[in-house]
Formats: C-alpha cells, structure tokens, sequence
C-alpha cells in the first residue's frame, strides 16, 4: 500500500531507522505478532501507544534503543513528536476534503437550528427536561404504564389466572408444598412470573419506547452537553449522562456503557453511583406507581434520591483524586425518529430483559419455597425483622428485603404486593423506597461489575451501599417522626 | 450489550434452544459455514457503523442516534452472492492510539485479529476531520474501502462530495452511500467482492492502484 502521508523530514528518518531497526533484530522483536506494518508500528512508537509501549517494556534493551531514535528525531524537531504527526494527517484530510468537497448553497434547516439551540441553552432546555420528564417518564411511563397497565395485566392474573392455577394444583399434586411451589403464596407462577409479567414487563416496556425516542431523535448528546457543569462539579463529565440515563433504564447496560468514560476514576465514580443511587426502569417506575397517589412522598422519595447523588457523587469526586476528563462530544443531528427501529429496538430490549429476568424470578421461587420448607426463610426474615422493625416498617415487610437482594426489580414489586393488600402509610411507603432504590443493585449488574472493575472493587462498593441503605432509611424515618410529618 | 452478545456465540445458543427446535420440526442442521473472508467495519463514533452491519449481515445490533451505542464486538455473516464474508462491528474509534476503553477493545481488534479488509466508515458530513484515520488504516498495511455514509444529510447541508476523485487521491476504493436509507450498500458489496478477488475489476486500471 503506498503511503498516504510524507511527515516532516525528522519524523520521516526516525521512522526509516525504526523501521531498519525493527527489520534488523528480526525474531527478538517482541512486537512481531502484532498485524500491522512496519511503518505504522514505528508511527505508534513515536507516538508513545501506551499498549505498544507496554509490551516493549518486556525488553530493556529494546525500550532504550527506541527512546534513543525517539529524543534524536524530538530534538530535531523541537516539537512534540505526536503533535506533529497529527498535525501532519489533519492538514493532508482538510486539503483532500477541500479537493472532492464542493459546498453547494446550503438548504435552509433552521427549524433544526433553532431546536438545538433551544434544547442546548441552560434557560430554555431545563424547562424542556423537565416538559420530557412529566410527560415521558410520569404520564407515559408512570401513570400509563405502571398505573393503568400494571393494574390490567395484575388484575387478570389476580382474577382469572391465579384462581385457575391454584385450583388444579390443588386437585393434581397431592402434597401441599409441591403446591406451593406451583401456585398459593410464593409459586412459580403465582408470585414469579406474575412479578415478571404483571409488574416488571409493562414498566420497562414503556421505558423502553420512551427512552428509543428520545435515543434515535438526538436529544441525550443535547442534555449532556447541558448538564455537563452539573456532572462537573461532582466530578463527572457530560459524557456520563448519558449512562446515567441509560442507568434509569438498566444499571445492567448501563454499568456497561460506562466504558466510553475517558478516564478510570470517572469510570469507577460512575459505576459507584450506578450501583447505589440509580434505580432502573422497573425499580422507579414500580416505586412511581406506589407513590402517584401522594405526590408529596413522591417528591421526597425523588428529592431525596437525587441529593444522595449529588452528595455523594461530590464527596467520591474528592475522595478520588484527579481529574474529570475534558467534554469533548459529537453532537449528532436531530433526526426525525424511524419508527420501525424504534419498535425493533424497543421489541429486542423488552426481549432480552425478560428473558433475563424470568428464570432469575422463578429460581426466586424456588428458593423461597426451599428456605419455606426447611424453615431457613423464616430465619433470615426474623433476622431482618428488627431492621425492619427500627427503619419503622411493619415486620411483614421483611420479606421484601429478601427479595431485593436477588434483584431491586422483585423487591420493588413485593412492597407493590404488600401495598395492594393493606397498605402501609405514607411514612414507611418512603423509607421503604429508598431503602430499596439505594439496596444492591441486581445479580446481573454485580456480575458486569465483577467484570468490569474487579472483585476487589465491587465488594467494597457492596460493603458500603447496604449498611448505606439501612442508615438513610432509619435517618428518614427518624426525621419524619421528629418533624411529626405525615405523607 | 447483554441482548446482543448472541452474536459471538450463536452457536451455543443455537444448540441450548435445538430441542424446541427440533420439537416444531424447523429444526435443520446447517451445514458447517466455509468463511471466505473476514472484514472488520471502523470509524469514528456515531457514523452508523452498525447500521452498515446490520443491513450487511441481517443481524440486529442496537442502533442509535448518539455516539458510544456500541461498547463491544458483534460479528456476523454476509452473504454476498454465494460467499460467507465474516463481518465485524466494533466500537468506535477516533485514531489508532486509543484514549478510552471503546477504542481499545476496537484498536486490540486491529491488532491482533487477521483481517482481509477493514471498512473504514466516515460521516459524509465532516470528512475532513475523519480521514485521518483513513490514513493511519492505510499506513498499518490493511486493505480499506472508505465507506461514506449519511450523503443523504450531507447532499442536505449542500455539501457535494466527489468520490471519483477521493479514490484517485487515496488510491483506495472508495464508496458514497446511506446504509439507513439503503443506499449504495449493493456497490459496497460489489466493492468488497472485487478487493478479496472473488470478481474481475471492471476497470482493470485501478487494479494495481487498489491492491
């Protein structure tokens, strides 16, 4: 292939003698196995490749004589060898670009001007968040889905598919816990997959198309670039947002997503705050639809959840030293949405998430039904019970606890179990949701935790985030009663 | 992404679900696929690399209108006429030194993996900033098309790009189009078909400048 670029005559010898050099030593060169010519390997080289430069570090002897040839062709230079290298591509790409480029009269697109600006601007595009927020996560996600729809699928299970199946255990299986395990109080179908389906399913499907839209029109580069002072001064930057965002979603995807995070810390801060203050789709919106008839607890359950971010994303910005990468974003144009992808998106979300969390919420079942039966559930639930008892919840809510240790989502909907068939107050509804928005987060995100930042990491993020939870809970509790408030 | 990493095991998968499979009798053994080639789709994020990988492989990996969608490696198969072309979407990449994790898993990729070509997607609308990774490709000794994709927004904004005398310039294939809207995907394949040689060059004077 020829050579697309002359370099500067320094950085051109001291390429030529990398390039005899890496021919010369033949199979020592430890940089063998790499695919890539000569000529560029010498250009990475030159340009300090952190990986390249790893590997050369095996061999003292080779590392030296590579430095050697990097100061002579610097010094000729007089300039930092990778700025010129740089430098050298971008002049070449704009004079290529001003060859085969022509610009035409340009077509008038100012509507799309307009709506970035607006959307863009602090004092135009706060309101604009929040317009999206009412109508898109409270109205659509909340009220539709979590409200009327959960109330749909709920009530027909309750109604016609839970009566049905506990009948015909009841008349196949002679013994009465291979019943429960089918159906009754804690079954396979009665309480696992009503959970998954009933409860879980239409929260994140409506998540899932809201957040489709607003992804494929262009409008999350927009918000970041917004928010990026207020992702700053806790020691993230705009680029954050958006797994942040996506967190709302699935901290799964999320925790993920936050590789495109420039450096480790805002990496590590960002998972951190992944794990403990951001609750996914069917987490909130569960605690949404339990909330929506008062809105005041609402507000302080939302309140409450967004200062702990703030702090303690603040406080972990100083705890970790350095600094937050620099805000650098494409910022793509707003598109009209497709909606075909939108509904494929959507579909394949909905899809994988699902079948993510159905067999862990009948495995759910199983164990209940197993500690049940061995008496080991009734244990740790008197063990939590004083817990319970001082974060001032009724002792029957202990179980829900258990459940969000396998996942926030099944937590969640046993407190919107516990609600429906009695209630709790205004009070404990509060400090019952945000002890479980800030509780582990699921067995899948701590896998991907695992994954991505170490076991070492994540346990002490974990042996943190629970007596975390409890603190704030009882902090509630004890403040609302102090101040007499009744929500 | 967790829903898409079926496409690094499809195998696996295949075979957990074959009992259902076989159950409703679709189930039929696919015969061992012969690869005959292996091409990796690179570019700057939000080009719509995946995009091109989906309309390429008929797999579905997610798409969306902001950069730093696609974290990970997904891998398919095109079809092209009657060969089995092994495609690569990766993450995207800015230049061959990596700055965040995307860019390297995509950089690692390049390095280490045995490509026969290297799509290089661009954004039709800000060329100038994106060739310069066309170049250091280029200067690593893969074999490149330059793909450049969204002319339909940039033919929008007025810009007319001519790729006749990109290609003479860079001395490389070079193809106009917009995998959203389908355009110029069937001369991409045709492209990809000429570079791994499985079809004569119609212009047989751009055969030396192209190999």
């Amino acid at each position: 292939m020829t050579n697309p670029i002359i370099y500067p005559e320094p950085i051109e010898q001291a390429i030529a003698s990398l390039e005899n050099w890496l021919q010369s030593i033949g199979e020592q060169n430890i940089l063998r196995h790499y695919s890539l010519s000569p000529r560029s390997l010498a250009l990475l080289l030159l340009q300090k490749d952190p990986t390249i430069w790893q590997t050369l570090k095996q061999d003292d002897k080779q590392q030296q004589e590579v430095e050697v040839l990097l100061t002579v062709a610097e010094n000729q230079l007089q300039y930092p060898v990778d700025l010129a290298i740089a430098e050298s591509r971008e002049k070449h790409a704009r004079n290529l670009a001003g060859i085969t480029i022509q610009t035409t009269q340009p077509a008038a697109n100012s509507t799309q001007e307009i709506l970035h600006r607006l959307s863009v601007n602090p004092i135009t595009g706060f309101p604009i968040l929040m317009v999206i927020l009412y109508f898109g996560v409270y109205k659509f996600v909340g009220e539709f889905g979590a409200g009327e729809l959960v109330d749909r699928i709920e009530g027909f299970f309750e109604g016609q598919i839970n009566p049905i199946v506990n009948q015909i255990v009841a008349q196949i299986l002679p013994w009465q816990p291979l019943q429960d395990l089918i159906g009754n109080d804690y079954g396979i179908i009665t309480l696992g997959i009503r959970y998954a389906t009933a409860i879980v399913l239409p929260v994140v499907a409506t998540y899932f198309l809201m957040f489709s839209l607003l992804e494929d029109s262009g409008y999350l580069p927009r918000m970041s670039l917004m928010l990026d002072r207020l992702f700053k001064s806790i020691g993230l930057s705009g680029r954050a947002v958006i797994p942040m965002v996506l967190g709302l979603g699935c901290d799964t995807m999320a925790t993920m997503v936050t590789r495109t995070l420039e450096t480790k810390r805002e990496r590590l801060i960002a998972t951190f705050l992944l794990s403990l203050a951001v609750p996914c789709a069917a987490q909130w919106g569960v605690i949404l639809g339990l909330l929506a008839q008062k809105p005041a607890a609402l507000m302080v359950w939302g309140g409450l959840i967004v200062a702990i971010f703030l702090f303690v994303g603040y406080l972990s910005a100083k705890f970790f030293p350095g600094t937050s990468g620099a805000f650098y974003l494409e910022i793509p144009p707003l598109r009209l949405p497709k909606l075909g992808n939108i509904l494929t998106k959507t579909w394949i979300r909905m899809k994988w998430y699902f079948w993510e969390i159905l067999p862990l919420f009948i495995w759910a079942s199983v164990l209940i039904w197993l500690g049940k039966l061995t008496g080991l559930f009734d244990l740790i639930i008197r063990g939590i019970e004083p817990f319970a008892v001082a974060i001032g919840m009724p002792p029957d809510t202990a179980p829900i606890f258990l459940y969000g240790f396998f996942r926030r989502d099944y937590g969640a909907a046993g407190l919107f179990d516990i609600q429906q068939q009695g209630g709790l107050t205004g009070n404990q509804l509060v400090v019952a949701a945000v002890v479980l928005t800030l509780f582990l987060p699921c067995i899948a995100q701590l896998q991907i935790m695992i994954k991505e930042q170490g076991l070492k990491t994540t346990a002490i993020m974990v042996a943190f985030i629970v007596p975390f939870a409890f603190l704030i809970g009882y902090c509630v509790n004890l403040f609302l009663n102090v101040l007499g408030v009744t929500l | 992404m967790n829903c898409h990493q079926c496409q690094k095991n499809c195998y696996s998968i295949k075979q957990k679900h074959s009992w259902w499979t076989r159950l409703t009798k679709k189930y039929r053994k696919e015969p061992l696929l012969a690869i005959d080639g292996n091409i990796a789709l690179v570019g700057t994020p939000n080009v719509g690399k995946s995009v091109l990988f989906n309309r390429l492989t008929g797999n579905y990996v997610t798409v969306s209108n902001y950069p730093g969608t696609t974290v990970e490696v997904s891998r398919g198969i095109a079809k092209i006429k009657d060969y089995q072309i092994r495609v690569i979407d990766t993450p995207g990449m800015y230049s061959l030194v990596p700055i965040s994790e995307e860019e390297q898993v995509s950089r690692d990729l390049l390095l280490e993996e045995s490509l026969d070509m290297v799509i290089h997607v661009v954004d039709a609308k800000n060329l100038g900033r994106m060739l310069p990774l066309t170049f250091q490709l280029m200067e690593a000794g893969l074999t490149v098309i330059l793909a450049i994709n969204m002319i339909d927004e940039a033919e929008q904004l007025g810009l007319k790009v001519e790729p006749d005398a990109l290609k003479i310039e860079l001395g490389i294939p070079v193809v106009v189009m917009s995998a959203a809207l389908n355009r110029g995907v069937r001369e991409l394949k045709q492209t990809i078909l000429q570079l791994l040689s499985f079809q004569p060059e119609p212009d047989s004077a751009n055969v030396e400048m192209v190999r």
